[in-house]
């Protein structure tokens, strides 16, 4: 049965959606701005919506994974933003289970081969 | 920049008014960014159509503006599978009671089947459209404290009905409690209600005084008699309280219907029909009364006993004992 592209697109978008918060998360290990961010991100390849960013650097932030400051750069004030204490030891349980998960699903699809 | 501050205006109207200037702020920055390293990169300044795209890629200022507010739905998708089921049961209870009412506004000659159904129907658009609403704003504002988290972190599966039990059917209850709303609202005097006599040129029915006496206990039967309805049809695992609600109202009937009994005679017929015909009217009338009474008060026996048999063969521990202790 040939794959439906509208479908295979809802499913890719919801498995890419869960994984946005760690790839915000591990960019910002280094300090950016919301232009300098989502550039890091499509460079690896993790293309995000431009107007779903910034709501979710807010919410991050709010939760406490994120601190955020308006600095001046390139003549204009940008905010800046980077990982909390909070936000680091997040990432890393985030990753932990992140990398239980690929594996688990990696034993799963080996097994059918 | 009349387009970005246009489409910046439009956001932070839609925005918190504390948040709002940080937020734009942040957006106005991104666009010009954006804007700047696209103009880098061609050599030239955008055209107003190029503009307009890149604005475009950020999307709607609804869309946009509205993502950051902490929730974006009426009915979350947790509480709304209770949303459904109890439109369902609004709608119908909505259903029947305007279906009794057009049925009896028939029966009884008050309106021909046309118009009937017809008020009917607007009836029910209306009342359907006010029930839809107020269900919405009563889950709207259940959700914003905490429901249904705390129910689904409290049900139990033993609460479910057993798979042996006989399943209620909710439209059999459900006119139940449409009859009952129906009758109490006639007994109050809100309604009218059967008076196919009235059209009898010439007779007029006077119920006799042992009704005005009892008026208060019938209507106390009545209330009880729906609690128990409703019970039966939104609450069937709760054994124990249909069952305490059968017997005490079969109970309190058959006290009420054998005090109505002894009275003996309970409508009197009056008018300017001849004396002969008028002592018929009278008879007919107060034999049917006292056959309806022995007759109602051997359904409530044998009601009470079926109760009572389900409470004795019904397992121990059910939601039903909780709920009526």
């Amino acid at each position: 049965m040939p794959i439906d592209d509208d479908m295979f697109e809802k499913l890719r978008v919801e498995l890419r959606r869960g994984s946005l918060v760690l790839a915000v998360l591990g960019a910002l290990r280094e300090e950016r701005y919301g232009y300098t961010l989502r550039q890091s991100l499509e460079d690896a390849g993790l293309l995000i919506d431009e107007g779903a960013l910034y709501p979710l650097l807010r919410r991050l932030e709010s939760q406490g994974l994120l601190i955020s400051e308006w600095r001046e750069e390139a003549k204009r004030t940008k905010r800046f933003y980077r990982l909390s204490l909070a936000g680091t030891d997040t990432l890393a349980a985030l990753l932990h289970e992140w990398n239980d998960i690929s594996e688990s699903i990696l034993r799963l699809n080996q097994k059918d081969k | 920049m009349d387009l970005i501050d246009r489409y910046l205006a439009a956001i932070a109207r839609r925005l918190p008014a504390a948040k709002a200037d940080d937020i734009v702020a942040e957006i106005r920055d991104d666009l010009l960014t954006r804007q700047e390293v696209r103009e880098d990169a061609l050599g030239r300044p955008l055209t107003r159509d190029e503009v307009s795209a890149l604005i475009k890629d950020m999307g709607h200022p609804f869309v946009v503006a509205s993502r950051y507010r902490p929730q974006q739905y009426l009915i979350g998708p947790d509480a709304f599978p209770f949303f459904v089921a109890t439109l369902r049961i609004v709608a119908i209870f909505l259903a029947l009671v305007f279906a009794v009412t057009a049925a009896s506004s028939v029966v009884f000659g008050h309106a021909d089947i046309a118009h009937a159904v017809g008020r009917a129907m607007s009836n029910l658009l209306n009342s359907a459209m006010l029930g839809f609403g107020t269900v919405a704003a009563i889950f709207y504002a259940l959700e914003r404290t905490g429901f249904p988290a705390e129910h689904l972190a409290k049900w139990r599966p033993q609460d479910l009905p057993e798979v042996k039990d006989k399943q209620p059917n909710a439209w059999g209850s459900a006119f139940e409690v449409a009859v009952g709303v129906y009758f109490i609202l006639w007994w109050c005097g809100v309604v009218p209600f059967p008076a196919y006599y009235s059209n009898v040129k010439g007779l007029v029915l006077t119920p006799d005084p042992i009704w005005t006496a009892l008026w208060w206990p019938v209507l106390a039967l009545m209330v009880a008699r729906l609690v128990y309805n409703v019970v039966q049809w939104l609450r069937p695992r709760w054994k124990m309280v249909q069952a305490a609600f059968a017997v005490g109202t079969a109970a309190g009937g058959l006290a009420l219907l054998g005090v109505i009994f002894q009275a003996g005679h309970w409508m009197t017929a009056s008018g300017t029909l001849p004396a002969d015909q008028l002592a018929d009217i009278n008879q007919g009338v107060n034999i049917g009364i006292h056959w309806a009474i022995i007759a109602c008060g051997a359904i409530w026996v044998w009601q009470c006993l079926q109760e009572l048999w389900r409470l004795a063969t019904s397992r121990p521990g059910g939601a039903g004992v909780r709920a009526a202790s």
